[in-house]
């Protein structure tokens, strides 16, 4: 089942890649179809799925691979996965439907996604390191293609950028995972089994160096401050749905990697350095929104926000590790927080850039000065962007009060400092208010006149995240269910 | 003196290079005895069946490896003590002669130079003159190549199988004088090749030069030339230090050459871009093979003993060779310049791996070596390498091949398909999953981690970044710029060439995905015998 | 020692004799000098074409003289082999064959395309 879920588009985009004479709709059509065909898989997963024990997945497929050194073919997922995968899939349905008007190349572009999302998915239900690896490294190759190919201003200094930086960090976690592989015993690259492993408790110095390794690559991807330069430049000039897919699904690897990867095969040095990831955590939430603050470019200043929304998750997971008797439920509460932000912020800021896709679209210009008064002009934008803005700055009944709720209740209860990091719940609802205030208030003017409303494409694509946001947040009981087993788990397993 | 023992000759085992040393004689008496309109024919048919019966020789005597009286160790001594046919040594027996036959497929190609040969009309034609003009109107070829090739092969698979220190510098004479020649016999840019020629044979002679003195030290040591009779030595620590410290440099000098590590690096621009484009590829790929799978024999069964006097030394050319390959290719303009510092910066990899030295005993059976890990990594660069510079001798101008990276641009336009194939070599060279480059990367890394040698691996890790910049580069010229003028063309080639570059792309592609078998047979006879 | 000594005196006899000659022909010699023989590597000829002017050396100087060095190296296995064919018998006498016929087959290959033609 799994294996379908993350070989059925990749099917498809060689397929589509076969047959060079096909009709640009078709090729459109077909990508939308099977986006929509894996997402009913995934759901057919979610219905089936019961929880697994601690350290253990469901749906667990594993054929040998590289039987040298113990790396199989192992996929599995849990209640850290699930979501994701969910997630990842709608994104990619929303990013085809948007993109059904997408004039450029739309056979190439399709199979080129369709590849994508192959491998977002096989990342995420990947239960062996080199497997995990693999699928890391061909997201930065092709989300470079993406915006290399199809963005716009200086796409191709972008994507170089984009490209350099997170691959130097996927080879810190190569070397990271050589160092788990080394130190396992029986060597070994199976998550499963080096998470019941946890070969590096008890070496300290070891222990610490290949976590640094680990975490510097996650921290590229997710990113974190200081290792984030990449994220605006590439978001600003990549075209719509590479931003959304971006910020919605490539970003949530490296967090994904923190829970998977990093807390419960190395839970001791995870323990030893948690507060250096708390405090990094608290730096991202305020820096990154300080500077999103400051900008006057609206798809940069999205993009700072994924950065401090981030920062939130580092905080959690940072929370998560300071072990105490009395904490054991606030921090799963945290992880739980964590998990949860992950699914909201993709779908919350994958919403945000295809609508901020619809500004490049209409006007060429991201710049929120050249707008004015564009809610008489485009209503049904200036509402979409409304729900958008707030869901991103936690306004409760969106999804990402929910998952904020979570983390700043585990966290305060874990380590009463991280309430600090609140300052960047302010700055974030100040700059969404302040960004729509510009944008859509006052008098139409400049840009804003004769700006064509939403079509059905981006109303329905942009609707159904949103709508799923709003969902999560009146009832988010069924996502929680999933992921509160999970998140225990996580923690349990930190704190041997 | 005691009477002479004719010695035992395993013509068995030794079969591989006799049959590539007699095709190269035969060849020789092909060029003075059949007339010059089927000599091609002839040479070409002849190379292939050679390079055909050495692969069918080589794999009989790799089923045929069994273990000696110690278990561990496979293969045996042959040839009174001068070859070791152990599994490292068999196994380049194989690699090389796949190489060699895709290598004799390019060089037999003719069709993109409208139906001769990529190689010089009459060599000793002056360029630019009235004789040479006259060597091109009849169509002459120069098909002593294929002989010289074949002698080249018979070196390269020599070289790492010579189980003394004479047989070994025999061996890299062998190899060394026939590629000095061939590099000049370019038929376009002929004053270029020959200068490559010339600065080749000049700093290889004189490398070969440090080697002799290097050799001699290291007799004068342990009083013997043969590798056991040197480790015996080191190991029981008789004799002066000096000899052994100042011959083991001077040797490290002549073979790090050959692999082109720096600071021992400065031909290989120069020779790789001025050389026939299949000679290019010929030296890329087989050399490095043969180069390093003698430098292995050398170091880890002579001088394993004391390896932690030549360790550092390895780290500080590794960390050096990385970083000035890596750095120097993002500053090039030519597509075989960059492509030669990006094998520079390979051969750093290369003595990445070379650091996973370890003893037999701290490595579980069957687990990845020093030994096992570097033969990976040459057999993925070998085919990776190999059908990049196929690739590039098809991309043509009205002036010959069209090297410069500004030519290059909007080949994706121009040829998708052959802009896609060199978009995966340069992936694989990169070391991207799916592609063999990512594999070989990760055995290298993980050999020299689990021999400790971290330092130098964060230093592979920061240079694979460098180097991925200007493999990206490329990409980017390819498929997002605009072609200059009239742009770049693809010329057809024969089913020679498209062989050679389908062979390597598909090797590159399944290395990636299914490493698995070979890195477990190379697990099983990556072990030397002593 | 002793055995370096018949070594030893041989030297003395050639530096002796080299330096007695120079001496006594540059005495007791005519001297009349012109161009020709005051050029480097003098044989009283003038040399064609003339170096210093960049004129180039044919290519059949240095085949001989490779051929030469070949023959003489072919020369220096031989010697030896010669001394000890009672002892190396069969092998040695298969493998010194294999050895000229190899030697043979380079030689046959510069004759026939032409590498001793002299015009």
């Amino acid at each position: 089942m799994l294996s379908l879920i993350v070989f059925l588009p990749l099917a498809a985009a060689l397929v589509l890649l076969a047959l060079p004479r096909l009709g640009d709709s078709i090729a459109r059509w077909t990508w939308v179809a099977v986006a929509a065909l894996d997402l009913a898989l995934v759901v057919g997963v979610w219905l089936a799925y019961e929880s697994p024990a601690v350290g253990q997945l469901a749906f667990e497929e594993q054929a040998p691979w590289i039987p040298g050194v113990n790396s199989s073919y192992h996929l599995g997922v849990d209640g850290l996965s699930l979501p994701l995968i969910a997630m990842t899939a709608v994104i990619f349905l929303a990013c085809a439907v948007y993109a059904l008007r997408e004039p450029d190349r739309p056979r190439l572009q399709a199979a080129l996604f369709l590849f994508l999302q192959s491998v977002s998915m096989g990342l995420f239900v990947s239960a062996d390191l080199i497997l995990f690896f693999l699928f890391f490294d061909l997201s930065i190759v092709a989300m470079y293609f993406v915006i290399a190919g199809w963005g716009h201003n200086d796409a191709g200094r972008s994507a170089m950028k984009f490209f350099l930086y997170t691959f130097l960090g996927s080879l810190a976690l190569l070397v990271g995972f050589i160092g788990l592989y080394i130190a396992a015993d029986p060597h070994t690259f199976d998550m499963v089994e080096l998470t019941n492993q946890a070969p590096l408790n008890g070496s300290f110095m070891a222990g610490g160096l290949v976590l640094a390794a680990i975490l510097m690559g996650l921290a590229v991807k997710t990113p974190t401050v200081p290792f984030h330069t990449w994220l605006p430049p590439a978001h600003t000039d990549a075209p719509a749905i590479g931003s959304a897919v971006l910020a919605g699904v490539l970003l949530k690897m490296g967090t994904y990697g923190f829970v998977r990867i990093a807390m419960p095969m190395l839970p001791e040095a995870w323990r030893a350095w948690a507060w250096v990831i708390i405090v990094v955590g608290i730096i991202s939430v305020v820096y990154g929104a300080l500077v999103a603050l400051a900008q006057t470019n609206l798809k940069r200043m999205i993009a700072y926000t994924s950065v401090n929304h981030m920062g939130y998750i580092a905080l959690a997971v940072g929370a998560a590790g300071l072990v105490a008797d009395d904490t054991a439920q606030a921090r799963s509460i945290a992880v739980t927080g964590a998990v949860t932000q992950m699914v909201s912020h993709g779908l919350i800021t994958g919403a945000l850039f295809l609508l901020a896709g619809v500004l490049q679209d209409r006007a060429s210009t991201y710049d929120m000065d050249a707008y004015g008064g564009l809610a008489g002009p485009a209503p049904r934008f200036a509402a979409f962007f409304a729900v958008g803005a707030f869901a991103s700055l936690g306004l409760p009944g969106l999804s990402g009060f929910i998952a904020e709720f979570q983390i700043f209740t585990g966290s305060i209860a874990a380590a009463p400092v991280t309430a600090v990091a609140l300052v960047g719940i302010l700055l974030t609802a100040a700059l969404f208010l302040r960004a729509l205030q510009r944008i859509f208030t006052g008098p139409t003017r400049g840009r804003s006149t004769g700006f064509a409303d939403l079509r059905p494409t981006e109303t329905w694509s942009v609707g159904a995240l949103l709508f799923l946001s709003l969902l999560i947040g009146i009832l988010p009981r069924p996502l929680l269910d999933i992921i509160e087993p999970a998140a225990e788990a996580v923690v349990e397993l930190v704190g041997r | 003196m005691t009477g002479f023992q004719a010695p035992n000759v395993e013509w068995l085992t030794l079969s591989p290079l006799l049959v590539v040393f007699l095709a190269a004689v035969v060849g020789v008496l092909v060029e003075a005895f059949v007339p010059r309109a089927q000599r091609y024919a002839v040479q070409v048919g002849l190379s292939l069946a050679a390079m055909v019966g050495t692969l069918v020789a080589s794999l009989v005597v790799f089923a045929r490896l069994s273990p000696t009286a110690d278990e561990a160790e496979l293969g045996r001594v042959v040839a009174a003590g001068a070859v070791a046919a152990d599994g490292p040594a068999v196994f380049t027996w194989v690699l090389l002669s796949v190489l060699g036959l895709l290598s004799v497929m390019l060089f037999a190609e003719r069709k993109v130079e409208s139906g001769v040969l990529t190689f010089a009309g009459q060599a000793a034609a002056l360029p630019g003159t009235e004789a040479e003009r006259e060597a091109s109107t009849r169509g002459l070829s120069h098909t002593e190549v294929f002989p010289l090739m074949l002698f080249a092969i018979g070196g390269m698979m020599l070289f790492p199988a010579s189980n003394d220190l004479l047989t070994m510098f025999v061996a890299l004479e062998v190899l060394s004088l026939p590629l000095y020649l061939l590099c000049g016999l370019a038929r376009r840019r002929r004053l270029l090749s020959q200068e490559a020629a010339m600065k080749y044979f000049l700093l290889g002679a004189f490398s070969s030069g440090f080697f002799v003195y290097g050799l001699a030290l290291v007799y004068g040591y342990a009083g013997s030339m043969g590798f056991a009779q040197i480790a015996a030595a080191v190991s029981a620590d008789t004799g002066s230090r000096a000899l052994l410290l100042g011959g083991i440099g001077l040797m490290s000098v002549g073979l790090l050459f050959k692999v082109g590590a720096a600071p021992f690096h400065a031909w290989t621009p120069d020779v790789y871009q001025g050389a026939p484009t299949a000679v290019t590829a010929f030296m890329a790929a087989a050399t490095k093979v043969a180069a390093f799978g003698a430098m292995l024999r050398l170091f880890y069964v002579a001088f394993g003993g004391n390896r932690d006097d030549w360790l550092p030394m390895v780290w500080a050319v590794a960390i050096l060779t990385m970083v000035v390959g890596s750095v120097l290719a993002i500053s090039q303009t030519d597509v075989k310049r960059m492509l030669a510092y990006s094998s520079i910066a390979h051969a750093g990899f290369l003595l990445t791996g070379f650091l996973g030295i370890r003893s037999l005993d701290e490595v579980a059976p069957g687990g990845l070596t020093g030994v096992s890990a570097v033969l990976f990594y040459l057999t993925t660069y070998g085919f990776t390498t190999m059908a990049a510079f196929a690739v590039v001798s098809i991309v043509r101008d009205a002036g010959g091949e069209t090297t410069h990276l500004a030519r290059w641009q909007g080949l994706g336009k121009e040829s998708p398909l052959v802009a896609g194939v060199f978009a995966f070599l340069l992936l694989a060279m990169a070391g991207i999953p799916l592609t063999s480059g990512f594999t070989g990367k990760w055995a290298v890394f993980a050999a020299a981690t689990a021999a400790g040698a971290w330092p130098v691996v964060v230093v592979a890790v920061l240079m694979s970044a460098v180097a991925a910049y200007f493999y990206v580069r490329v990409i980017v010229l390819m498929f997002f710029a605009e072609p200059v003028g009239d742009g770049p063309s693809v010329a057809v080639p024969s089913a020679l060439t498209t062989v050679v570059i389908a062979v390597g792309t598909l090797v590159t592609l399944v290395l990636g995905i299914v490493p698995g078998a070979l890195i477990e047979l190379l697990g099983n006879v990556g072990v030397f015998i002593r | 020692m002793e055995l370096y000594t018949p070594i030893l005196a041989l030297m003395v006899l050639a530096l002796g004799f080299a330096v007695f000659s120079v001496v006594v022909s540059s005495l007791t010699g005519p001297a009349r000098y012109n161009r020709a023989k005051l050029d480097s590597y003098e044989c009283g000829i003038e040399p064609t074409p003339q170096a210093h002017g960049g004129g180039r050396i044919p290519v059949k100087y240095y085949t001989v003289a490779m051929t030469f060095i070949i023959f003489d190296v072919e020369i220096m296995f031989l010697v030896p082999w010669a001394i000890y064919f009672d002892e190396l018998a069969l092998f040695g006498f298969l493998a010194m064959l294999l050895f000229l016929v190899n030697i043979t087959i380079a030689y046959v290959y510069e004759f026939k395309r032409g590498g001793l033609d002299w015009d």
